[in-house]
């Protein structure tokens, strides 16, 4: 390893242990240890005082940037661009909206019969239609009477 | 995970628009601030904000809930700016070779010397801060520029920040500190 690749471990590895001092990660014992090496150690100092100040200086001004918004528009451009992409068969709603009302359709459905099984008894010629006179019964009886 | 989201989830999975609008309502905001750092284009930020949406809503059965959805969602965003940062940097190149090529053609029989596209101070001298730090975020290399803006705009832990990028731990805060050193080197030099 060249002294040049050797130096540059060291800086990783001062980086790596600075960041966790500073984000305040390291066990007690740990913290200690770096807090003596930057008392003491000059290549430790220096990279303690670069990564603050560039923590401060960058670090806080980034995180004071005004948040980004999208146009208030985004969202349905989103689902509209799905929607035209999948030519509308992506989501349900294309048809029967958000999710299929199965217990809408099953409703109308029993209303419907509903009306027509009553139509088909309240008609004069309905197929439902009970017809006293016809009864099996009296019927029954006129057949037998009949020669 | 919590339940609310295991259930919004489910939804997705089931191709519910309703779920879908909530995700993209929850979210939008972040992923689009994310995008428009990366990207600082507006435009840009918003076309691949809704690729982003779209390919969640495409792939969300490859979601094996091991990470946190807005991981794996910040995961996806970071990915489609990178592969934008390569295809506009790819189409510029190409742009201003051929501008390239028209200014010799126009030039070349007057000077014979290859003319460059020169990009004028005029608006850097008037920008802000923000213009200023949006320009100097462009400069950096895309996996700094993700680590700079998931830590110090997004604020989300290194951790997090691991698990979007792939990057392992030191490699993550040495990236993020070189990012600041190089931002506020440009900074400093524009503020001069």
């Amino acid at each position: 390893m060249t002294a040049e690749a050797a130096e540059a471990e060291i800086d990783e590895e001062i980086i790596v242990t600075l960041s966790d001092y500073l984000d305040n990660v390291l066990p007690p014992d740990k913290k200690a240890e770096v807090a003596a090496k930057i008392a003491n150690d000059a290549a430790w100092k220096s990279a303690h005082a670069e990564m603050v100040d560039a923590r401060q200086a960058i670090g806080e001004t980034l995180s004071g940037l005004q948040k980004a918004r999208p146009d208030v528009k985004f969202t349905d451009d989103v689902t509209g661009t799905i929607a035209k992409r999948s030519a509308g068969r992506f989501f349900g709603r294309r048809t029967f909206g958000d999710r299929v009302p199965f217990v809408a359709i099953l409703v109308v459905a029993l209303l419907g019969l509903g009306i027509i099984a009553y139509i088909m008894w309240s008609s004069p010629t309905g197929s439902l239609k009970v017809d006293k006179e016809r009864t099996p019964g009296a019927q029954g009886s006129a057949i037998i009477d009949k020669p | 995970m919590s339940e609310l989201e295991r259930s919004l989830l489910r939804r997705l999975r089931d191709r519910d628009e309703r779920a879908f609008r909530e995700l993209v309502n929850d979210h939008r905001d972040r992923v689009f601030n994310i995008t428009y750092r990366m990207l600082g284009n507006r435009h840009e930020a918003e076309d691949v904000a809704q690729e982003v949406f779209i390919t969640v809503f495409k792939t969300i059965e490859t979601f094996r809930e091991e990470s946190k959805f807005s991981t794996w969602l910040y995961r996806v965003t970071v990915n489609h700016c990178k592969n934008r940062i390569k295809y506009l940097a790819r189409r510029h190149d190409r742009d201003r070779d051929e501008l390239d090529e028209t200014s010799q053609q126009q030039n070349g029989a007057v000077n014979g010397a290859p003319v460059r596209a020169k990009h004028p101070d005029k608006a850097l001298e008037s920008a802000q801060m923000e213009k200023l730090l949006q320009e100097a975020i462009a400069s950096l290399d895309d996996d700094q520029r993700a680590v700079v803006i998931l830590r110090d705009v997004e604020d989300l832990s290194i951790e997090e920040i691991c698990e979007i990028t792939g990057l392992p731990d030191g490699t993550v805060k040495s990236r993020l500190h070189r990012a600041r050193l190089v931002l506020r080197k440009k900074m400093q030099r524009h503020v001069e």
